[in-house]
């Protein structure tokens, strides 16, 4: 994706450090039959990537730059949002504390362990929240909502 | 040194000297003072006049208690806080504050001559007085009243200050560091559960800052507490609790720096959800009600003592005490024992603790028991007291230069009372304390109740031998509040004490009646022959502590207020010279002028590209849902109004959108891809709303059906190319897609290639002319975009904004929902019935069409309106009548919705919703307008080829 958006630097603050996610392709998996996916608000290696399980019947999948579309079995709604999506990284000892500036969801380890997801909101954006590691976190937003998100965490990480 | 500070006292630093400015006066404090103790260490007693009266007052309190020095701090441009109070601003270098409410100086002050008229003031003054005319409340009386009677000025400059914010989760908070607050937090400090303890001040340790033989054990409790990983937060008020564990917490972060060092955020919002709240708030002690009691230098005894043990201060060198309450007799022996000269101890009882009387009688104190200060004396600050035996008249007059109060305890119990908790009345504290139990939230320690100074008696205001309308007694000091006021208030038949409350002001505003409350409750019930239990109490709201307007928005402002949504387009727009508009959160182009254009003369050239060569439009925050399943079809087929089964593929239908009242919600063109997947366009600000009541009706309603829904939205940059030539400029670019009329016509629908990227083609118009919408992966939007634009070159392409779409579709009679429909049009009444599939069975708001008011004549139907003078633009919303010069009311029988300067017809064009309007079609109707009242005539909503056969080209 040869986006302006995606040109700025990675912030890097004491204990934290937020970078764009290189491209991926992405699709809205839906189905009924949940067999070799993920459970609700787990992820999962699936297709050379990652399935997210956002809700009882949906699925994000997130898969290397240039995959094909996966297999699955019959009944279920593949939809192509790979460019829909951007994604974030944020790494660092004080991670956790700098999403949860904006983010009202408990990210201590207990509560939140390295490869739950969900969607939920951070100031008021749109966000799936995937912790990747004990220390490092993965944010999908929608396109148009990437730069204030990036913006306002770059300033969070500033005042943290 | 001054003359007022102790040697070898307090928790200040003296050998660091600090500077400061008090009302323009060059001042010297130490580290560690508040303004408050700084300005007594000077001798300075007046610091505030009062909100009505302007009388001069003094410090009252040590803390948040305090209702009378309320200053003005002033940190640059931009950063004039009002309403500060004395006692909770930490003495910084640099610091700079100016007293309020006075003019044109503290010491003389003209407002003061409203104490003289004072009898034309009582309570209710305003809701007596300013009653009629009504317009004159908003231009005079209230302006001069606010003028007159006030607190601090609100700042006028923009705050250039940053604030944060954070959500905190924690197993248990504590709300209080004092004794109890920290003793909780040791219990819990070996559990291994996440602990925070926060308190408002400076310092941790509640009242055991003013009591040095507990500092060593403070000291070693705060170390555990931090080795244990307590999170241990100061300069951080709770200031309000919610339900289910929610509390509501400001940290101030820079108040305390000289301005110049300050650097980062000035204030942290912690939303903090604990699975357990303790809350050790405390207690604040009550002043006395008598006859001049807001004389400066008349304070509390606790306050007293904190300004001695943690400031190193004397409030007074001959220190007189009115007690009812055994607590003030330590904060006597305490003084005596500095070496400060007490005047005496006054106690209204008769029997007092033999202990406490062989004490003072061991310090040479003397004690008069079963006696009253029945007056104050001095101007600016107190010189002397009087009192008298209770019953008797033989005053007797003592000198003194501070007069402390020392009426009993009241527990701090407005969190509680935020989450809804019950109280009840402790007849030995005279208070409400916790009652009851609340889910998550418990009280300890003062707050609770458990307060152990001793005994008392807690009366409504004290005795007196004067007629209690000859003198003010004050109960409430921050709204000039007395107890004859209150008096009053339940002899004009208050029997509420809410109602009393809100007619003479007591325990409103910044305050929240800390030191007035109780006080005001117990004269009311004196007053009503009734006990305080049955008077009640009044509510306590958040926020505890006044709080910046700042911390509560957080860094929603400037460029963070809310999301602005650009397309990827955005950027070659603005390169462009393009004019923006918002639309919903989307920044759109509204136009591109060129050179010295306004925008008439840019939307008129656009909109003559787009008819007779082409114009090119970034069309990519049009909402877009992929609908992909088996029931694909039927679920569309239930949603819109319109029939999708028989939809082949490779085909566009427009579709029409109620709400299950019929009327008109969204409209879009959705394109059948395959059997089981269709792309569905809604409004761009309807996108999320669709989304959601789509998915609303399917989970509820229609779980059956095998369909699922994605927006797509943002995955598409949409370039719309329309006009004659439109064609010749994607054709050289398009890979696998037959463009001919006859293979691709009018809604017709195409996958290929554009550029190299993979593309949905969409056959439409919004124009009326023959129209492509290109879709390609948002990403590569930009690139196909500009290449485009560069083959358009030698068509003169021209690109357009959402005026100029706005003035097409127009011309066309195209609706745009929200606009020209308002939430109470049926598809008949927007003039688009063609758009409802006549034999479907079922759809979402069919039913409501059917109800006899939506087939009514009169209703309001979509019409044309042409003015009788072609130039004259009717403005939108205007109100259309029938009779010009009917009697008022004028019977209104419609609206403009639309209007617009038509450069393809060269004349003004309007659309509009009339009553009957389809049956009024050439008649002629009045806009009555500031200027003058135009003349229309009504026409069809649809004013350029209307055949419709420039679509085919």
């Amino acid at each position: 994706m040869a986006d302006a958006l995606l040109a700025d630097e990675p912030v890097v603050r004491d204990g934290i450090a937020i970078a764009w996610t290189p491209p991926a392709v992405r699709y809205s998996l839906r189905t009924r039959v949940p067999s070799g996916l993920p459970r609700l608000l787990a992820s999962a290696r699936f297709a050379d990537g990652h399935a997210l399980a956002l809700g009882p019947d949906e699925w994000l999948l997130i898969l290397p730059d240039g995959a094909q579309p996966p297999t699955i079995a019959p009944l279920h709604a593949l939809t192509d949002i790979g460019h829909r999506n951007v994604g974030l990284t944020v790494a660092g000892d004080r991670a956790a504390a700098l999403i949860q500036c904006g983010c009202a969801l408990d990210l201590s380890l207990a509560t939140f362990p390295p490869g739950k997801v969900t969607r939920t909101l951070y100031d008021g954006v749109e966000i799936v929240l995937w912790r990747t590691g004990e220390a490092e976190f993965r944010i999908e937003t929608w396109r148009s909502f990437a730069a204030y998100l990036h913006a306002a965490l770059a300033l969070a990480a500033d005042d943290l | 040194m001054s003359a007022f500070r102790l040697p070898g006292r307090g928790r200040i630093d003296v050998a660091r000297p600090v500077a400061f400015r008090f009302d323009g006066k060059a001042m010297t404090g130490a580290a560690g003072d508040t303004l408050a103790s700084a300005l007594l260490a000077n001798g300075v007693h007046l610091v505030g006049r009062s909100f009505k009266y302007h009388r001069p007052r003094g410090l009252l309190g040590a803390g948040v208690e305090e209702p009378n020095a309320l200053m003005g701090v002033d940190r640059g441009p931009g950063r004039h806080t009002a309403n500060v109070r004395a006692t909770t601003i930490e003495l910084h270098d640099d610091l700079t504050v100016e007293t309020q409410n006075r003019w044109p100086s503290l010491g003389f002050d003209l407002g003061a001559a409203t104490n003289l008229l004072s009898p034309l003031f009582p309570a209710g003054f305003y809701n007596k007085t300013f009653m009629w005319p009504r317009s004159a409340w908003e231009t005079l009386y209230e302006p001069a009243i606010r003028r007159m009677a006030g607190l601090g000025k609100a700042p006028h400059a923009i705050d250039p200050d940053r604030y944060t914010a954070r959500h905190d989760f924690v197993d248990l908070l504590i709300v209080g560091a004092g004794r109890a607050g920290i003793e909780a937090a040791l219990a819990a400090s070996a559990s291994g559960e996440r602990v925070m303890l926060i308190d408002e001040q400076p310092e941790l340790g509640g009242k055991l800052l003013a009591n040095p033989a507990r500092w060593d054990w403070l000291a070693g409790a705060l170390t555990r507490l931090d080795d244990a990983g307590v999170v241990c937060l100061s300069r951080t008020t709770a200031i309000g609790l919610y339900h289910d564990g929610f509390v509501g917490a400001v940290e101030r972060l820079t108040d305390h720096l000289p301005p110049a060092t300050a650097t980062g955020p000035r204030e942290r919002l912690h939303r903090i959800r604990a699975a357990r709240i303790v809350l050790a708030t405390g207690a604040i002690e009550r002043p006395l009600v008598f006859a001049d009691n807001d004389r400066p230098g008349v304070m509390l005894a606790s306050a007293a003592r904190t300004y001695l043990h943690r400031y190193g201060v004397a409030v007074g060198k001959r220190v007189a005490l009115m007690v009812t309450h055994d607590s003030g007799y330590q904060v006597a022996f305490d003084l005596a024992e500095a070496g400060i000269g007490i005047a005496a101890i006054v106690d209204s009882r008769p029997d007092l603790d033999p202990s406490l009387k062989a004490r003072a009688s061991d310090l040479g104190l003397e004690l008069i028991p079963h006696a009253v200060v029945i007056g104050t004396h001095g101007a600016k600050a107190v010189t002397g007291i009087t009192l008298a035996p209770l019953g008797s008249r033989q005053v007797r007059k003592i000198a003194c230069d501070a007069l402390l109060m020392a009426g009993g305890w009241t527990p701090t119990v407005h969190l509680w009372s935020h989450g809804k908790g019950k109280l009840g009345w402790d007849e030995a504290l005279g208070a409400f304390v916790p009652e009851g139990e609340m889910d998550r939230v418990t009280c300890t320690g003062a707050c609770a109740g458990a307060i152990d100074p001793g005994h008392g008696v807690h009366a409504e205001a004290l005795w007196s031998p004067r007629d209690p309308a000859s003198f003010k007694a004050f109960v409430d000091l921050q709204n000039d509040v007395t107890a004859r006021d209150i008096r009053l208030a339940v002899r004009e038949g208050f029997r509420s004490i809410e109602h009393i409350k809100r007619y003479t002001t007591n325990g409103m505003a910044t305050d929240q009646g800390k030191t007035s409350n109780l006080n005001g409750l117990q004269v009311a019930a004196g007053a009503l022959g009734n006990t305080a239990p049955q008077v009640g109490l009044t509510t306590f709201r958040p926020p505890y502590t006044p709080t910046t307007f700042g911390a509560l928005a957080g860094s929603a402002k400037d460029a963070l207020f809310q999301p602005t949504r650009k397309t990827v387009i955005d950027s070659w727009a603005h390169a462009q010279g393009a004019v923006f508009e918002n639309v919903a959160q989307w920044r759109r182009a509204r136009y591109f002028p060129r050179a010295s254009e306004d925008m008439d003369a840019a939307v008129a050239r656009e909109c003559r590209a787009v008819r007779t060569g082409v114009g090119m439009f970034d069309a990519s925050t049009l909402g877009k849902i992929e609908v992909v399943g088996p029931d694909a079809a039927e679920f569309l087929n239930r949603m819109y109004t319109n029939p999708w089964k028989a939809l082949a593929p490779g085909r566009c239908r427009y579709g029409l959108l109620l709400g299950e009242d019929g009327f008109i919600r969204d409209d879009g063109v959705a394109a059948r891809l395959a059997d089981d997947r269709f792309h569905v366009t809604t409004t761009t600000g309807g996108a999320a709303r669709v989304l959601g009541m789509m998915e609303d009706y399917l989970q509820t309603e229609w779980p059956d059906l095998d369909v699922w829904l994605t927006s797509t939205t943002e995955q598409y940059a949409v370039i719309a190319l329309q006009g004659p030539r439109a064609r010749d400029v994607i054709a050289p670019h398009v890979e696998g897609v037959d463009l001919s009329p006859e293979a691709l016509p009018h809604m017709a629908y195409a996958e290929g290639r554009i550029c190299g990227v993979p593309m949905r083609l969409f056959r439409v118009s919004f124009t009326g002319e023959l129209g492509f919408e290109v879709n390609v992966p948002a990403g590569h939007g930009l690139a196909v975009w500009e290449a485009l634009w560069a083959e358009g070159q030698r068509h003169g392409i021209t690109a357009y904004g959402t005026e100029t779409m706005h003035v097409l579709r127009a011309e066309k009679g195209y609706i745009i929902v929200g606009q020209d429909s308002d939430g109470t049009l049926t598809p008949d009444d927007a003039g688009i019935g063609w758009a409802v599939g006549k034999k479907k069975l079922d759809f979402v708001g069919r039913r409501s069409l059917a109800r006899p008011d939506m087939l009514l004549p009169d209703r309001k139907q979509l019409v044309g309106l042409l003015t009788d003078d072609p130039h004259y633009v009717l403005e939108e919303g205007a109100q259309i009548v029938d009779v010009p010069n009917a009697p008022v009311p004028v019977p209104m029988i419609g609206h403009v919705t639309s209007s617009y300067h038509s450069p393809t017809l060269g004349r003004s064009i309007a659309l509009a919703v009339v009553a009957g309007g389809r049956a009024r079609i050439g008649e002629t109707l009045f806009v009555p307008m500031a200027d003058k009242t135009h003349r229309v005539t009504v026409s069809e909503p649809l004013f350029y080829d209307r055949e419709g056969a420039r679509l085919d080209g």
